[in-house]
């Protein structure tokens, strides 16, 4: 008989322990793919959303940091104001590269353009922009004319109409970005000049007039010239233009960061105490099965079989169910974090975005690595103890 | 075989009885005509039909859970296969569900239709492979 067919003969001998060992290895591979597709998805959609903004540092009026930040990671619109003589104060700065304004507004509750309740609006100025007006160079050649208007990857025309309409005014969608998981999916961008024609309509088209504050501006997203550490830079901003906080890259979102750091240490306790108790558990049941066939493992010893050959074949065993298991953890896992990834967005309150293949075969295969190895290692003393008994002793018994 | 049966009934319930609570007719919403009257979301409309799927559901999976006979198995999942499919092509397709993200038909009910659609259409697909090996148990 050979080894895989006597291994796949005791799997289907007693179905109840199959089971056992397969739901644990399913619970184990599940549950380590979950919460590391959370955690990769979370920190990827952070590092998207810094790349699409593309700044070095951005500038925001004092005290509204956290309300930017969750603007642009979770798209709930803020409506922040800061004079416009900011920006040229700004760009007098030694080590400012480039430093373009931006406009943050807001569409009315439950429009009918998109897939969230509130939509965020950016208006940029074009003959300084550095986020959106490459990608549109790239795409489309040209730059967005007034009453045109670019898209997060949430934003459509609504069906059976040719534009969006905003505040009684009809905008253009041009095109979607890509999409990265934080609230930029659900942001529309435009020039200023729409957004001034767009507020002028409004006055006699809205039900309420969209409102921007006259010679004000929300933000100002700055380059630094190369080779400048953007701290100075940041530092000469604080002190050049009182009333600002200049926010460095890589300390945006620090409290989101801190958040998931929180969600990761809870998570990592949660996968390991689930490993312990499914290692243990499967110790328990392998150690069971392996006094349960003592007499059977004692006849085949004696009919000629090597220790060997009944070693691999109850380690076959194990890996079989593992492989099997941790299959379908993974596929099951992976299946439930795709569907409910909008709900993970809203009730987590972290940005994320699933990963692209090559990244999430990675995962796979770590998940199937993890099964592996839980159920070997639960079944390898049993097997080896098994394997090393006396056959006439067992048989005797 | 009575397992399976037994998990395509708590799946068939889940399918008729969860989009009840989560479309949003459910949650007060509705959709406000020119004149005045509410109409209901076509979210509501799938959760409605998703009850056309569940109860025949429950059906199958009590004649899979009792069922003795290969081809009878065979044919009930075939049959589940099927209806699994239509309880997924219902959300995703057929009817829809609103198109917001932070709606509660969006974010929680599609999805958990997509996912006892997808299980319902596994487990039947298995029972149909299932039924071509083993020995058949004769009826009594």
């Amino acid at each position: 008989m050979s080894l895989l067919s006597l291994t796949w003969r005791n799997i289907r001998g007693n179905a109840f322990r199959s089971w056992v060992v397969f739901l644990c290895a399913l619970v184990v591979a599940g549950f380590a793919l979950s919460t590391t597709l959370i955690m990769r998805g979370a920190e990827n959609s952070l590092r998207l959303a810094l790349a699409r903004l593309g700044a070095d540092i951005v500038v925001v009026p004092e005290g509204s940091e956290s309300k930017v930040e969750t603007a642009l990671l979770m798209g709930t619109p803020a409506t922040v104001w800061m004079p416009q003589e900011n920006m040229q104060k700004i760009s007098a700065v030694p080590g400012v590269a480039v430093a373009s304004p931006q406009l943050y507004l807001s569409t009315l509750h439950d429009a009918s353009c998109c897939t969230v309740p509130d939509m965020f609006l950016v208006a940029y100025d074009p003959a300084t922009d550095f986020t959106i007006q490459p990608w549109l160079k790239r795409r489309f050649g040209n730059d967005l004319k007034l009453g045109e208007a670019v898209g997060g990857t949430h934003i459509f025309v609504p069906p059976g109409e040719q534009n969006i309409k905003l505040y009684g005014y009809f905008v253009s969608l041009k095109g979607n970005l890509e999409p990265t998981g934080t609230g930029l999916d659900q942001s529309l961008f435009f020039t200023f000049d729409t957004a001034r024609d767009m507020a002028r309509i409004s006055h006699t088209r809205a039900e309420r007039a969209l409102q921007i504050m006259p010679d004000s501006i929300s933000a100002v997203l700055v380059k630094v010239v190369p080779g400048t550490k953007p701290q100075d830079v940041a530092l000469g901003i604080l002190h050049a233009v009182p009333g600002v906080t200049p926010i460095e890259s890589p300390n945006m979102f620090q409290a989101y960061r801190k958040q998931m750091a929180g969600l990761l240490k809870t998570t990592l306790a949660l996968l390991t105490i689930t490993w312990a108790l499914s290692v243990v558990l499967l110790g328990l049941v392998f150690s069971m099965a392996a006094n349960e066939r003592r007499r059977e493992i004692g006849v085949l010893r004696a009919l000629g079989a090597r220790r060997e050959y009944v070693f691999k074949s109850l380690l076959a065993e194990a890996v079989l169910l593992a492989l099997a298991g941790g299959a379908a953890g993974i596929a099951l896992g992976a299946f439930t974090i795709f569907l409910f990834r909008n709900l993970l967005i809203s009730s987590l309150g972290i940005p994320f975005l699933f990963p692209s293949a090559a990244p999430l075969l990675v995962l796979v295969g770590g998940g199937l690595v993890v099964a592996l190895v839980s159920v070997t290692t639960a079944a390898l003393v049993p097997a080896y103890r098994i394997s090393h008994q006396d056959p006439a002793l067992a048989m005797r018994e | 075989m009575k397992i399976v049966g037994v998990i395509l009934i708590a799946l068939a319930i889940v399918i008729a009885v969860v989009p009840q609570f989560l479309d949003c007719q459910s949650q007060g919403r509705a959709i406000t005509l020119a004149d005045g009257r509410l109409i209901p979301m076509k979210c509501h409309w799938t959760a409605v039909a998703e009850i056309a799927l569940g109860v025949p559901l429950v059906g199958l999976g009590a004649l899979l859970a009792l069922s003795k006979r290969r081809e009878t198995r065979r044919a009930l999942g075939v049959v589940g296969a099927m209806l699994g499919a239509f309880a997924i092509l219902l959300p995703a397709a057929l009817i829809g569900v609103c198109a917001m993200n932070e709606m509660l038909c969006n974010s929680v009910m599609q999805p958990t239709l997509i996912l006892a659609g997808t299980l319902v259409m596994v487990i039947s697909l298995g029972a149909f492979g299932f039924s071509f090996g083993g020995k058949e148990v004769e009826p009594a």
